[in-house]
């Protein structure tokens, strides 16, 4: 069974049609690499992933369940997706760490607010934070900011606020980790150390989505290419075959617009 | 004499303070309620809207749905009416228009204390509407990715407010603030009109005759330290805060 299963995702802002029939799936443990030119709908498919935005039409289905139904699109309440959403992180492309807090308190913030909600949070507070603070401390060491996690995030560079970030996505565990083009807000220099964490995590198994202008990286990275265009998934494979040899005119006209440079 | 003049600038000031503080007290929330109103979405007619648009295309009748929003659009006319009117009239208008409508009299306690009650009411609101105003451009100003990021990690609309957005809100908010504190500060003199007896009233007192004095103009320009003192005081304490609050950007 798949961990993620899109079939036929319809989203429109007002007249303009940004996702047509959008139909993939995701295995546990596998990356996939979402290409395309800005404007294609990437973007907006995994904004509808993590419910940001509320698709038109289609189904998401997450571990064989049913998590949004274009039929019955009303029948969700704040609460649910809520729930809903916790399946999936997202790192941004502007990172959007909260500037008040450190990076450790970025961490961890999510989850306290979470376990504020456990039956055993009352009795067991004081060890259910130190097993929080325990985690969130190795994530960030993960990451190579051990040293940096009571820094406030102006006080990090880029390359280091967008690693705060991953491990604030990652510190609620979700079984899909998705990025919107980590690195296009990065120094060129800052943008390797970014690519190394997340070429990490695929060793380790985790289960990813990437939208990315990066092409070196997504062929290293993926084991799964989507190219998409004008709101279509218009050619997909493993990434041999769709940057090795890409069957579609537009993705050949794409790719070469990208090695020219 | 200059003992009998300080004695009534002082308990002069003392009122113009409580005047202050219960305006502040009344106002800082009351204004926070009031941005919410006008940023309010909404929308009686939407779906109605929506459904005829899908049914036969737009209209006159679904844009009317889709901008109808009546929470923000009265809430947005009683800050036109409250900012666009002076705080002089609201006070004349507070204080005697309803003991001309109303069958029992002026719903005001007689003497000193409805004069109070009644500047407080006109003060509190008008400087609600304000507030808002400024309250609202915090609230916008904060990035919409804020708000995403804790959506993402499955915060609650109360928990980002509470958690992500306030903080942020006030430290974009401070410099405004306390503009406009400072002059609610020299504002509270417009009482005056309805004979609330703070500092510049007690100080023209002497001008016109009291305390066995008359034709004594220096008391009133005396009562100018009192407000420079209080609003340096004032500047420190907001000083102080944005210092408190330089620790993120």
């Amino acid at each position: 069974m798949s961990v993620l299963e899109v079939n036929a995702l319809r989203k429109s802002f007002g007249e303009v049609e940004v996702l047509k029939n959008i139909d993939f799936t995701l295995e546990k443990g596998e990356v996939i690499a979402i290409i395309g030119s800005s404007g294609s709908g990437k973007t907006t498919l995994l904004r509808c992933l993590n419910f940001l935005e509320k698709p038109n039409g289609g189904t998401i289905s997450v571990n064989g369940n049913v998590i949004f139904d274009g039929n019955a699109p009303e029948t969700q309440s704040e609460a649910e997706i809520r729930l809903k959403r916790l399946h999936f992180g997202l790192v941004f492309q502007s990172f959007n760490l909260f500037p008040q807090y450190t990076a450790l308190q970025n961490v961890k913030l999510a989850r306290e607010l979470l376990a504020q909600e456990r039956s055993d949070w009352k009795q067991n507070r004081k060890a259910i934070l130190a097993e929080i603070d325990a985690e969130a401390r190795h994530l960030l060491d993960q990451m190579g900011l051990a040293a940096k996690a009571d820094f406030y995030p102006h006080q990090l560079s880029g390359g280091q606020q967008q690693r705060v970030a991953i491990a604030r996505a990652l510190a609620l565990s979700p079984d899909i980790l998705c990025f919107d083009e980590p690195t296009s807000a990065l120094d060129p220099e800052l943008t390797g150390e970014v690519l190394r964490v997340i070429k990490g995590l695929a060793d380790k198994d985790t289960t990813m989505i990437i939208v990315t202008h990066e092409m070196q990286f997504a062929r290293e990275v993926a084991d799964k290419v989507l190219f998409m265009d004008g709101g279509h998934i218009v050619e997909s494979g493993p990434p041999e075959e769709v940057f090795g040899n890409p069957k579609h005119e537009r993705t050949k006209h794409f790719l070469e617009r990208y090695s020219g440079t | 004499m200059l003992a009998t003049v300080l004695g009534a600038l002082s308990s002069g000031f003392l009122q113009t303070l409580k005047l202050f503080a219960i305006t502040l007290i009344g106002s800082l929330p009351l204004g926070l309620i009031i941005s919410f109103g006008s940023m309010s979405r909404w929308a009686p007619f939407a779906r109605l809207g929506n459904r005829l648009e899908a049914a036969g295309g737009e209209s006159k009748f679904t844009h009317f749905c889709e901008w109808f929003k009546p929470i923000s659009l009265l809430v947005k006319v009683i800050v036109w009416i409250v900012r666009g009117t002076p705080l002089m009239l609201q006070l004349i208008i507070i204080f005697y228009i309803p003991g001309q409508l109303l069958p029992g009299g002026s719903p005001w306690p007689a003497g000193d204390n409805g004069r109070f009650i009644a500047a407080a009411v006109a003060f509190i609101f008008n400087y609600a509407c304000y507030f808002s105003e400024i309250y609202r451009g915090g609230i916008q100003g904060v990035p919409v990715g804020q708000q995403e990021a804790g959506q993402v990690l499955g915060m609650t609309k109360r928990q980002i407010f509470f958690k992500v957005t306030l903080l942020q809100m006030i430290k974009r908010i401070v410099p405004p603030m306390s503009n406009e504190i400072i002059t609610l500060v020299k504002d509270t003199s417009i009482a005056r009109i309805i004979s609330f007896q703070e500092i510049i009233w007690a100080g023209y007192s002497f001008l016109k005759g009291s305390h066995g004095y008359s034709g004594l103009i220096w008391p009133l320009f005396f009562t100018g330290v009192y407000y420079l003192v209080f609003n340096g005081l004032l500047t420190l304490l907001f000083g102080w805060v944005e210092r408190r609050l330089s620790y993120f950007r």
